[in-house]
């Protein structure tokens, strides 16, 4: 029992409907023949794996069938936010970070 | 062996369910909603053009707030995404409907997809459908989360499935012809405390 809120649907939803796809943000290089091997293996291949706060995409599969990103931590598995394709996190470490210093 | 119905060329995906029934007073009452002309329909909602040649076609705007359906006669409209509606008209009708939105939305970014033959309608009813529905779906069907007229795509018994709730109380399903016969099944074994009559 672990509800997810679809920015699309515009409500909660329970995590059977989703699926994770990877980590977000991952801008495809403008000119894949002009980098080195390396830069594009790094683009293709590798990922963060953060202990903590995690940007990714989460796919409504049984739901509108939209993708969104979603800033998770992979410690406590909590969701901080959902938000929209092409919109930025609100939430990252460096707030989260920040408002505990402020809170301390 | 049950009755096959054979009063037409076209094959419901249920059709062998036709004579079920396993209780007088069953609890639980399907009716399928056979051979409805199912269209799902694609374009820009931010395009004046676009909704309004579909308003032209249809006679009713295109529900626009998320989870929404608007009702027309025989035609029903539900929202599935942001730019993505399913439309289920009469009987026989589809194939003018699609041509008339083409026509109506000539040159523009759209598209309509006639996938009647991939899908069904089922209508649940009954005293039974409440405990029902909590046992096979993980959407809250609670009223005060569920008003009627709202179109929720989610999980039954684990197979995708597009639910509206109607006026009676009833719900309206739209299933995959493919799992057509995993709904039943499941839905014979679900309700057996209850009884299921196939109307």
């Amino acid at each position: 029992m672990h509800h997810i809120y679809c920015p699309y649907c515009e409500e909660m939803r329970e995590e059977e409907e989703y699926s994770y796809t990877g980590e977000a943000h991952i801008e495809r290089p403008k000119d894949p023949a002009a980098i080195s091997d390396e830069a594009w293996a790094d683009y293709m291949f590798f990922r963060s794996n953060p202990r903590g706060i995690h940007h990714e995409m989460w796919y409504h599969a049984a739901g509108c069938r939209r993708y969104f990103n979603a800033t998770r931590d992979t410690q406590s598995y909590k969701v901080h936010e959902t938000y929209k394709m092409g919109e930025m996190p609100s939430i990252t470490a460096e707030t989260l970070a920040q408002a505990k210093g402020d809170a301390s | 062996m049950t009755n096959f119905d054979t009063s037409t060329s076209m094959e419901s995906p249920l059709r062998h369910r036709v004579a079920h029934t396993n209780a007088a007073n069953a609890g639980v009452v399907m009716k399928e909603d056979k051979y409805r002309g199912h269209l799902n329909l694609r374009g820009n909602p931010q395009d004046a053009a676009f909704t309004s040649a579909v308003e032209k076609v249809l006679g009713v705007a295109l529900p626009m707030a998320p989870s929404s359906s608007v009702r027309n006669g025989d035609t029903v409209v539900y929202w599935l995404c942001p730019n993505e509606w399913l439309l289920i008209v009469a009987n026989g009708t589809q194939g003018q409907v699609e041509a008339d939105l083409r026509s109506a939305m000539d040159g523009q970014h759209i598209a309509v997809t006639d996938i009647s033959s991939g899908q069904t309608l089922v209508n649940l009813s009954g005293t039974g459908l409440t405990e029902l529905m909590q046992k096979s779906t993980v959407y809250d069907c609670h009223e005060s989360n569920f008003p009627v007229g709202k179109v929720v795509q989610t999980t039954f018994a684990k197979t995708g499935t597009t639910m509206c709730k109607l006026e009676d109380g009833s719900y309206d399903l739209v299933i995959r012809r493919s799992f057509s016969d995993y709904f039943f099944l499941w839905l014979r074994d679900a309700s057996d405390e209850y009884g299921l009559s196939v109307a």
